[in-house]
């Protein structure tokens, strides 16, 4: 559905993507991750057409993304609403830009105001929303007419615990109808959630792609003990479970605090790191 | 059960899918300015005050003071309105809405004539309004040929929304774009004679004054008002030109967006 080989994008002295592929097929989800600067907003802006690359090729659905407009849904990184216009009035411009009319544009409207919860402020004005409000509706009006491809830039960032479930749900049944999704966000359990496929940026670049059994899974985690004299204990460990048992079995004094850590993004990224150098 | 993607509408259909978006991006527009209504009004109420105050004064001064004193304060006040027209348009851009316009099924065509129909429809009302009331209240005397006003309004207003989609794509904030209305409508049209008459202004400001697109408006529009058809076409091509130019710098501006590179 998406295919993007060896982007190149220089904004002055700086290469914000440099070489720069990754592929999506239909039904796929790809969680985009890396550090702040990585390149992933570069790369939805190339894809969504709002900025051109300076080289390499990207398709959609095999046309280039200036024949793809209104068929790729762009919930960018930052909020973009009309702070005077409400959350109905938002999905009816937006699905009336997608080109529907009338029934189909009162269930499409319908269908996202349960699916991401939007009905009790759906008559109020997006300047009086919160933040997650706010995320759910950007992602709405992205989603009303089922595109093909979509593109959701830190769909969570800043969200609330109602916001993260309602927007997963979303995206999971999104891709179940086959939709190709690209999804960046900070928080590895959501891609876990998603059971998306894991792309690693950096420096402009992908470095790493697999699923979570393939690049986070053997990873060392972290139990962490604290005695009731305030004496801490942590090791990092492949085998939590095995581990805890171990330093349960030899401590010397009671335990006030038990912390198990699965990995986390920057473990990742940190082992990346160390099995990229020379 | 996704939305199919290969699909071509005929000319008809896409003329009507066509209309339909720039309806739904016109109607936005419209919301947008009726929930912020306070600049549209005191760009109509302020001028019809001060026409009732100066209006015996440009009686005594000059021949045909009436005249003078409504399509002065006319033009003046149409051009402090170009801010209106300009911060519309710069709003998109701190809501960073444009972007999301530019990704949706519109050409930039349709998103341009959505964006601006609104405003256009203002800027008519506004002088309008302002003309009627100086029939009405001021006592200018109805125009013969009417149609001609209209023409003259329709050309000045098309005039003003270039001139500020054009300083809307080129400056960086609000707070930019008010001190270069500000000061430029006040020089631009008391220069071209929309508070002093000309008549009665320092030789070299009546030579500056033809630089100033204030001058050709009033010079329209007194000659539409008087019924002077000849009168009106030199203004109206100059006028017309200005639009022109400041009107493609900006659309070649707004359809390429601002991008990330020059937010505020
Ligand atoms: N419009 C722009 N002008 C200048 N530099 C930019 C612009 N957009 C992005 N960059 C730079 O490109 C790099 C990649 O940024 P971005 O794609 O936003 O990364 P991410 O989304 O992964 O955090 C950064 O160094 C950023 O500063
Ligand atoms: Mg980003």
């Amino acid at each position: 559905m998406l295919q993007a080989i060896d982007l190149v994008k220089r904004y002055g002295p700086v290469l914000a993507l440099d070489g720069f592929s990754l592929s999506v097929a239909a039904g796929e989800i790809v969680g985009l991750v890396g550090h702040n600067g990585a390149g992933k907003t570069t790369f939805v802006e190339i894809v969504s057409y709002l900025v051109r690359q300076d080289g390499g090729h990207v398709t959609i659905d095999g046309r280039p993304p200036s024949a793809s407009r209104g068929r790729v849904g762009v919930a960018p990184q930052h909020i973009a609403l009309y702070p005077s216009v409400t959350v109905r009035e938002h999905l009816n411009l937006f699905g009336k830009l997608a080109g529907l009319r009338r029934a189909a544009l009162d269930s499409a409207v319908e269908e996202l105001t349960v699916a991401l919860r939007l009905g009790a402020f759906i008559d109020r004005r997006t300047a009086a929303l919160s933040g997650g409000q706010q995320r759910r509706v950007q992602a709405a009006t992205a989603l009303i007419n089922r595109p093909g491809l979509l593109l959701l830039d830190e769909p969570t960032a800043g969200a609330d615990l109602e916001t993260r479930e309602a927007m997963l749900d979303v995206v999971k049944q999104r891709a179940g109808e086959g939709a190709a999704i690209v999804y960046t966000t900070h928080y590895l359990p959501e891609l876990v959630e998603l059971q998306a496929t894991i792309a690693v940026a950096r420096s402009g670049r992908i470095i790493a792609r697999g699923t979570y059994d393939e690049l986070v899974d053997g990873l060392p985690g972290e139990v962490r003990l604290i005695h009731d004299n305030e004496e801490e204990v942590r090791v990092s460990t492949t085998q939590p479970a095995a581990t805890l048992i171990d330093l349960l079995g030899r401590a010397e004094r009671p335990i006030s605090t038990i912390e198990v850590h699965n990995p986390s993004l920057d473990d990742l990224y940190r082992s990346l790191a160390v099995s990229d150098a020379p | 059960m996704l939305l199919e993607t290969g699909y071509r509408p005929g000319p008809a259909a896409a003329l009507r899918e066509s209309l339909h978006r720039i309806r739904a991006m016109a109607g936005n527009n419209t919301l947008i300015r009726l929930r912020d209504p306070g600049q549209t009004i005191s760009y109509v109420v302020m001028p019809m005050v001060l026409m009732l105050v100066l209006e015996p004064l440009y009686v005594r001064a000059v021949d045909g003071g009436t005249t003078k004193v409504v399509t002065g304060l006319l033009v003046m006040f149409s051009v402090f309105a170009i801010s209106i027209a300009g911060n519309a348009i710069l709003a998109e851009r701190t809501w960073k809405t444009w972007d999301r316009l530019r990704v949706s099924r519109a050409p930039a065509a349709e998103l341009l004539i959505g964006k601006t129909l609104p405003i256009y429809v203002v800027m008519i009302a506004q002088q309008t309004i302002l003309l009627i009331y100086g029939c009405l209240v001021i006592g200018l005397p109805i125009p013969g040929n009417v149609p001609l006003v209209l023409g003259a309004i329709l050309l000045w207003a098309f005039t003003l929304l270039a001139i500020g989609a054009l300083l809307a794509a080129i400056v960086r904030s609000h707070g930019e774009l008010s001190v270069i209305t500000d000061v430029g409508a006040l020089t631009l049209s008391s220069l071209g004679g929309a508070l002093v008459p000309l008549s009665l202004m320092p030789e070299w400001a009546q030579v500056a004054a033809q630089a100033s697109p204030g001058y050709w408006a009033l010079e329209l529009l007194q000659a539409a008002v008087a019924g002077d058809t000849a009168g009106v076409l030199k203004p109206a091509a100059i006028l017309l030109g200005i639009a022109l130019v400041c009107g493609a710098f900006a659309i070649r501006r707004l359809t390429r967006g601002w991008g990330r590179g020059g937010l505020l």
